[in-house]
């Protein structure tokens, strides 16, 4: 009887996400890319919720949920454990949010990058804390709305660069992802799979109440973020090869920015302003990648 | 201000405005990230900063820095914060750094449960920082006491020059209620003593008060340090030093304890029972207390406002006249064990309850008769 339900899915139905949530999506990719010997590290973030109460638990894995600040740590505490008994092929997987990410969490990942523990790391970065109700992080793009920067004194100052911060510890591989492109998102979590030692993978998560778009559309704006260049999606390994996996149709960024409610108060001239650094951000990234060649001044 | 609907957190917002609070730092968590967003609101037009955090530690750091600039100091977490807030609470205490720091407890223990009260904290409040030293905490009821309680709060915190604490709960934060901030008695505002003369030595003290203050930054060099100092404020390893300072941070609270002691209660004649409960706690005790009244069963209350230092000498006076004492708590027995220094085992029965849920009459009308 059991094996006639069985079933290859490790995210289940019953978990608790909002509609359109993008954290869902990519626990749902990175599960399968994975596999069944897996432990999950979960901090502070939605995902604590998502996960469900009793009698529903949406992931078919072991779950450790972690205090906010420490999932590099603690998966790193499991890695050991698992090596201690033996269990080298299971793998680690840290699934923390943008704040548990960049913000408060950042200490221990930086300590396990710089280790270079054999886990994988992914962000689902929905570029506020949304648990709570929507307050900036790190990773809030600038000029953005949340209820801690609002319209009035929008986010200042550009979201924090976690793929060259991971880059600079030199682990073997950083991604960047979208659940727009699944097939991608897929291979990135496998490869990572496969490389020992710590890998980082930073995937867009498209929040609807945080960003003010309805939940249907959340595939299509997550789309149009790699589109725009806003979110380009990469490959970085040993901390210097770069890789761009996904060749952009360059919309431009007011089509990205138009499509949310979070960035309605944008006048003309914020949208010059944001497509001038996605330029320059974009050249950059075409650089390291050298597909461009480097221009010296002197 | 006529009658208005809100939340006690906004009401603690609103005692830190009344207070002269001019900076706040935070960083998101429930239930009390809604004193942030106030704040937010607040604090900016009236030429006050008001900081998001990356997170506890920040905030906390951000808030010491502040206060030592001269700042009036706010921040507001839950429980998981506060456990962040330690190393620099015991920094806040040992070298003598006013603020104000809200927990709005929510259902330990860790994460617990982010949109359940309960008075998780009320011990580790008190113990939560390194070498004993007594601290503040005062424990609100409802919305008009969150706005009351926080001037008091700033008040001891500038005179005794120490964190002061605010143990909330969710479901007082979270609630709205109809209040009247009209008709809340507001203590007059107190501001720390600024030293003047010459030859300043930052931890020269009487020896049961805090020293006077100069912020860093100022005209005269100030030096801080979270190490152990004398009162030149240098590091010292004379026991002589040591012993004198360590007894100064402890005397200038427990010598206090009478004019730190807030309470409420309510007397009732040819009453043989008492019962003392804080925090949300007590507003379902007055509520049963009043039922068993009209049916004819007189029962005093004691509302505790001021949990730390314990109220010993009030606990003691108000209990004297009765024969059994009745304790009720949103935990499984955190404060019962200080009552019990006081007051004859024989004469306290206790009830508490840890489960997510308010303590309703009923349950508290059946332990005092019953119990």
């Amino acid at each position: 009887m059991r094996k006639e339900f069985a079933h290859d899915e490790l995210m289940m139905p019953g978990h608790l996400a909002c509609q359109g949530c993008g954290g869902t999506i990519i626990m749902k990719h990175a599960l399968r890319a994975v596999g069944p010997d897996a432990v999950c590290v979960i901090p502070a973030c939605c995902w604590t919720i998502i996960s469900g109460n009793f009698p529903y638990s949406a992931l078919n894995v072991p779950v450790l949920h972690t205090a906010f600040a420490t999932s590099g740590a603690a998966a790193s505490g499991v890695r050991a454990g698992l090596d201690m008994q033996g269990k080298h092929d299971t793998k680690v997987l840290a699934f923390a949010g943008d704040g548990g990410t960049f913000d408060i969490g950042i200490q221990s990942l930086s300590g396990a990058a710089e280790r270079n523990e054999d886990i994988i790391y992914i962000c689902y970065d929905n570029e506020a804390y949304m648990n709570t109700g929507v307050q900036r992080s790190s990773a809030t793009p600038e000029r953005a709305w949340t209820t801690t920067t609002p319209v009035t004194h929008p986010k200042s100052g550009a979201k924090k660069n976690m793929i060259q911060i991971l880059a600079g510890h030199k682990v073997p591989y950083c991604a960047t992802a979208n659940i727009a492109f699944p097939d991608d998102l897929y291979r990135k979590v496998r490869n990572a799979a496969e490389i020992k030692g710590t890998c980082f993978i930073h995937v867009l998560s498209p929040c609807p109440s945080g960003w003010k778009i309805p939940s249907e559309k959340a595939i299509e704006v997550s789309r149009l973020a790699t589109h725009s260049k806003v979110f380009p999606i990469y490959e970085v390994y040993h901390g210097e090869e770069y890789k761009i996996t996904m060749e952009p149709d360059e919309i431009p960024v007011s089509d990205y920015l138009k499509s949310q409610g979070r960035f309605r108060h944008l006048k003309e001239e914020d949208m010059d302003f944001i497509q001038e650094r996605v330029d320059y951000e974009w050249k950059i990234l075409l650089q390291r990648s050298m597909m461009e060649p480097f221009h010296m001044n002197f | 201000m006529a009658l208005s609907f809100m939340e006690g957190n906004e009401a603690i917002a609103r005692g830190a405005i009344a207070a002269g609070c001019n900076f706040f730092a935070g960083y998101p968590i429930t239930p009390a990230t809604t004193v942030f967003a106030n704040m937010l609101k607040m604090l900016p037009p009236k030429g006050g900063v008001c900081i998001q955090g990356e997170d506890e530690i920040a905030s906390m750091g951000y808030c010491i820095g502040a206060s030592m600039a001269g700042k009036k100091a706010l921040t507001a977490t839950s429980g998981p914060g506060i456990s962040l807030y330690s190393e620099q609470i015991s920094f806040a205490i040992g070298s003598e750094i006013p603020m104000v720091i809200v927990d709005v407890q929510r259902l330990g223990p860790s994460t617990g449960s982010a949109t359940r009260g309960a008075d998780s904290d009320i011990q580790f409040l008190q113990w939560g920082s390194t070498s004993g030293v007594p601290v503040i905490v005062l424990a609100p009821s409802d919305a008009l006491d969150c706005y009351v309680l926080t001037v008091h709060a700033f008040n001891f915190s500038e005179k005794y020059r120490c964190p002061v604490f605010i143990a909330s709960n969710k479901e007082i934060g979270m609630t709205k209620e109809s209040v009247d901030l009209d008709t809340a008695v507001l203590p007059p505002i107190v501001n720390r003593t600024f030293y003047s003369g010459d030859g300043f030595l930052p931890f020269e003290a009487e020896p049961a008060a805090a020293p006077p203050f100069l912020p860093i930054g100022g005209n005269t060099l100030v030096r801080q340090t979270s190490s152990t100092h004398g009162p030149d404020g240098f590091i010292t390893i004379d026991p002589e030093v040591i012993a004198a300072n360590q007894q100064r941070l402890r005397d200038k609270i427990l010598m206090a304890e009478e004019s730190l002691t807030l309470y409420e209660e309510t007397v009732r004649e040819d009453a043989d029972t008492l019962v003392i409960s804080y925090g949300v706690t007590s507003r379902a005790v007055e509520d049963s207390c009043q039922q068993l009244a009209e049916s004819g069963t007189p029962v005093s209350t004691l509302s505790l406002k001021t949990l730390w230092p314990v109220p010993q000498k009030l606990i003691l006076e108000k209990t004297k006249a009765y024969k059994k004492i009745v304790v009720i708590e949103m935990n499984l027995g955190q404060y019962i064990e200080e009552i019990r220094k006081v007051v004859p085992s024989s004469n306290l029965v206790f009830y508490g309850q840890m489960n997510g849920l308010l303590i309703s009459p009923d349950k508290i009308m059946e332990v005092i008769t019953h119990g």
